[in-house]
């Protein structure tokens, strides 16, 4: 993958890069936002990843300047220390996911391959297929090799976004974000619950697990084998 | 003259200095109009009286003319009366100094002082003259003009000396409320403006000024305790991580302990700076961040989703989460720093109490999370809302000691305020949000 990231900080920055490189991806670096938006409008990327605060424009005035242009590529903006109120600010500036900083690599690592693998039209689909799980979404039901399983509102929330990016590790803060629009860390292990509670209704039959623990980063929704 | 410096007394001499100059300047002008309307009336007294001799003139003839003259003249009234013949030759009455063959009215300058005259020619040649003195015309006119000036000096004076005594009363108020002002100043924030009891507008900018330094006393406290418990709070994490980190590089180098160790280093970073963003939500959340972006809200359905997350892991810890909630309550807010502080309330029920959590949400809105565990001592239950206050029973259960702070943050962001009452032994946290937030679901879009 092609990414692109715009950051003043050079420590930041060449945290990202080094790590982003040696996960296999191509990494352009932008250290002003002036130079961020020349590369973000004039070149192709999968993914950019940018700081809101920057020199120039900052993250904001660039991702409204990609919008206005039509560019659609999955942006991550990059936040300071507790601004969580800003999150609303940058969703509706057109940014696709929010961080704030500092930051566990294994989180930004998990957030940019969610971006870039995207499903193409999420919306339209009607059912979602793992393997031999299959989620209704009209009929909000869910199949596992044709069994029904019986899931609570929130259970399904959570399988469906996981189904959404299957393969993929999802860190316990995106859940978090993404499945109940948690924005902080509650002090109790509400996501390791819940997950716990999918797998044991997903494996009811003696089935092979689905969902993999990934020590120190998430889970991972699978097929098994 | 240091009380002409005060505000009352120059307002007093101000206006009367205005009012003296004003009545003085009045005076003249007043003099010449009373003495013109006064001279009129009697110019009309002279011309009557004229007529009524005219009138004997033409009844009585010569001889009856006269004998009225010698009546006017034996009476010694203020009317005087003179007949001249055509010679010039005084034929009755008396009038001294009266010019001969005179028409119409003249005002001469007399051996008794200023005097008006009116002369008439009668056919046969005799001169009728009628006069009266200007003296009393004079002296009324005067008496006239001088009234106000007189007045204003007598105000004048009387302004100033109430606002001598008012310059005194203010000058006295005023020293209290700067003296306590300079106390405050020189760091005393305890200290309050002395009030009158008087109500009046001094007492009632008293009682805001006393409001505002209550304010800034509870801030600055605040702050200052605030100052101290990130001191001490964030100072322990990073002394460990410190001593952990230099033994480690005096040991010799084994990588499986190296890594151990700089997990255990991330980890122990991982907490300062959850800690840290903590207290820095508190802080936006406290100096108002995040309302530019309030919206009509369903609380009840929000809290129903929330608790509905919560239920799952009370039954895995053991525990039942109770549900009351009346539908479709509506708020003005921020939904993520909602959540948030339903969340920290049951997360606070989860760590740190024993059975059932029930949660209620009311008309109001009144959202109330009640457990059932040992409770909170009276003396300690506004503590356990600050920043970094733990009860000792819970030092080592899970959170930062920020759960709570951030709760009663957002529920004062939101107009509400959060308070903590004993519930049949345990504990019960309610949140009375504001009316003025609240928005009947019809004006939701």
């Amino acid at each position: 993958m092609r990414i692109l990231v715009i950051e003043d900080d050079a420590a930041t920055a060449d945290y990202i890069a080094k790590g982003l490189g040696e996960e296999g991806h191509v990494v352009d670096l932008a250290r002003t936002g002036k130079d961020g938006l020349f590369l973000a409008l004039n070149e192709s990327f999968d993914v950019i990843v940018t700081d809101r605060m920057l020199p120039g424009p900052d993250g904001l005035a660039i991702l409204r300047a990609l919008r206005a242009s039509g560019i659609a590529t999955p942006v991550l903006v990059l936040t300071a220390l507790g601004e969580v109120d800003r999150r609303v600010e940058g969703l509706e500036a057109g940014a696709d996911d929010y961080l704030a900083k500092p930051f566990a690599f294994a989180e930004l690592r998990a957030r940019v391959r969610a971006l870039a693998r995207r499903p193409a039209g999420p919306a339209e689909a009607t059912e979602l297929v793992v393997g031999d799980l299959r989620l209704d979404l009209l009929r909000r039901a869910v199949t596992r090799a044709g069994r029904a399983v019986e899931l609570l509102p929130t259970e399904f929330r959570l399988l469906e976004y996981m189904m959404r990016h299957p393969g993929q590790v999802l860190t316990r803060t995106m859940l978090l974000e993404k499945v109940w629009d948690f924005s902080f860390d509650p002090t109790t292990n509400v996501i390791d619950v819940h997950v716990s509670r999918l797998r044991r209704k997903l494996e009811a039959a003696g089935e092979a697990p689905m969902i993999r623990t990934v020590r120190g980063a998430g889970y991972i929704l699978a097929p098994p084998g | 003259m240091r009380w002409l410096r005060s505000f009352a007394p120059r307002v007093a001499l101000l206006v009367g200095g205005v009012v003296l100059v004003a009545s003085v300047g009045g005076a003249g002008w007043g003099w010449l109009r009373a003495q013109d309307a006064l001279r009129r009336q009697l110019d009309l007294v002279l011309a009557t009286d004229a007529e009524g001799l005219l009138r004997d003139y033409e009844t009585y003839g010569l001889r009856g003319l006269a004998e009225a003259a010698t009546i006017y003249a034996r009476r010694q009234g203020p009317l005087r009366v003179l007949l001249l013949a055509p010679d010039g030759r005084p034929i009755a009455g008396r009038l001294p100094g009266a010019p001969a063959r005179l028409r119409g009215f003249v005002t001469l300058e007399g051996e008794e002082g200023r005097q008006r005259l009116l002369g008439a020619l009668l056919p046969d040649g005799t001169n009728l003259l009628v006069g009266a003195s200007l003296v009393p015309v004079d002296r009324a006119a005067a008496a006239l003009a001088w009234t106000p000036p007189v007045a204003a000096a007598i105000a004048a004076t009387l302004a100033l000396v109430l606002g001598f005594l008012a310059a005194r009363r203010l000058e006295a108020r005023l020293a209290g409320i700067s003296g306590a002002a300079q106390a405050v100043m020189a760091g005393d924030l305890t200290q309050r403006l002395p009030q009158s009891g008087a109500g009046d507008e001094f007492d009632r900018l008293a009682v805001t000024i006393n409001a505002m330094l209550a304010r800034i006393e509870t801030l600055v406290a605040e702050l200052r305790q605030v100052t101290d418990d990130i001191a001490h709070d964030l100072r322990s994490p990073l002394s460990r991580l410190r001593q952990r980190l230099e033994a480690a590089l005096a040991a010799p180098r084994d990588a499986a302990a190296d890594s151990a160790t700089l997990e255990a280093a991330i980890a122990e970073l991982d907490e300062t700076l959850a800690t840290f963003a903590a207290l820095m939500r508190i802080a936006r959340a406290e100096a108002g961040a995040g309302r530019e972006s309030f919206a009509a809200l369903d609380l009840s359905a929000l809290v129903a989703d929330t608790c509905e997350i919560y239920a799952g892991v009370a039954e895995e810890a053991g525990r039942v989460l109770e549900t009351r909630i009346a539908p479709g309550l509506f708020l003005v807010g921020s939904p993520a720093l909602l959540r948030q502080a339903l969340a920290n309330l049951l997360d606070n029920a989860l760590n740190h109490a024993e059975g059932r959590i029930t949660v209620a949400l009311e008309a109001g809105p009144v959202l109330s999370v009640s457990d059932e565990g040992p409770g909170i001592p009276e003396a300690e239950r506004d503590k356990v809302l600050r920043r970094f206050y733990r009860l000792d029973r819970s030092r080592n259960a899970p959170g930062t000691g920020l759960g709570l702070a951030m709760v009663a943050a957002i529920a004062r962001l939101h107009g509400g305020r959060i308070g903590l009452e004993g519930a049949g032994g345990g504990t019960r946290f309610i949140i009375r949000f504001a009316a003025a937030g609240v928005n009947t679901p019809e004006k939701v879009r």
